[in-house]
């Protein structure tokens, strides 16, 4: 590996546990909402290098964020775990035929997520009842979705990333 | 944007509605005023509440007590150790399709009509 593909894959991935880490002081007006923040940065490595650096930034941000915060194999640890896990699964099913634009990869990414997420919560507390609120995700993240495809077009343009 | 990504939220926005709708018709209205409330820690039932009777219980969660309210066959957590409060800040909850989650805690507060008791016999 390069010394600047290493360096640049080190920034991204300490980005997103940075953003991982602050994003709950965000305030959201919907209960269990966030931003995903910390999805740019793995979009980013994807658009970037490929899938290979794709998942390594997504599972060792989960790792190293939980880590960090001392919730490591905690029940927010399997929540975060399942939603990158079915995101970035679907992404890397979809990415390579190239039909979505930024846009479209940043809101599949964002409602698997939220799927993959409320999905592990069912099987958790065996309860189909938690399902009532994807409805209100599947919205909210695919708004996100856009919102952060919106920067990663942007970022992408300024770093002379080819990304259509 | 392109057609694709149109294509999907048109796809999400239907599977939304579509799930909306399906749990709008799961909801059990039947027995409005006869409901008891399950409190469950780690999938096991701790306590069982008469949602027709005003109250306040204290039930063991991981990371320390948790307050629960019953007021006017409604029923809420009013005070529980976590890092977001999320459960607390969910307020009242009187529908049996809407569970109290609290995840730091390993509690779940789910609604379901008392089908012991018969209200009337129609004969």
């Amino acid at each position: 590996m390069k010394i600047r593909k290493l360096t640049t894959l080190t920034m991204l991935l300490s980005i997103s546990i940075i953003l991982n880490i602050i994003e709950p002081v965000i305030p959201i007006p919907a209960m269990g909402v966030k931003l995903g923040l910390a999805n740019i940065l793995s979009i980013l490595a994807l658009y970037m290098y490929g899938s290979k650096e794709f998942i390594m930034i997504n599972f060792l941000r989960v790792f190293m964020s939980h880590l960090l915060r001392g919730s490591l194999f905690s029940v927010g640890f399997f929540l975060s775990s399942s939603g990158v896990l079915l995101s970035t699964l679907v992404l890397l099913l979809v990415f390579p035929y190239k039909k979505f634009s930024v846009f479209g990869i940043s809101m599949v990414s964002a409602t698997m997520h939220s799927i993959g997420q409320l999905g592990m919560v069912c099987f958790i507390y065996q309860s189909i009842y938690i399902m009532n609120y994807l409805p209100i995700m599947l919205i909210l993240s695919m708004i996100s979705g856009i919102m952060l495809g919106v920067i990663i077009k942007r970022v992408l343009r300024i770093l002379r990333v080819d990304y259509e | 944007m392109n057609k694709y990504d149109k294509g999907y939220m048109f796809i999400v926005i239907i599977m939304a509605i579509s799930v909306y709708v399906a749990f709008f018709f799961f909801i059990d209205n039947t027995n409005q005023n006869n409901k008891q409330a399950i409190v469950e820690y780690k999938g096991k039932e701790v306590l069982r509440i008469d949602l027709t009777i005003d109250g306040q219980y204290v039930v063991s969660g991981t990371l320390g007590d948790v307050v629960i309210e019953v007021q006017d066959q409604q029923i809420r957590v009013t005070k529980e150790t976590s890092n977001y409060h999320l459960c607390s800040y969910q307020g009242f909850v009187s529908n049996n399709a809407i569970p109290i989650i609290c995840l730091p805690n390993d509690i779940v507060i789910t609604i379901v009509s008392n089908e012991s008791n018969v209200d009337t016999v129609i004969s």
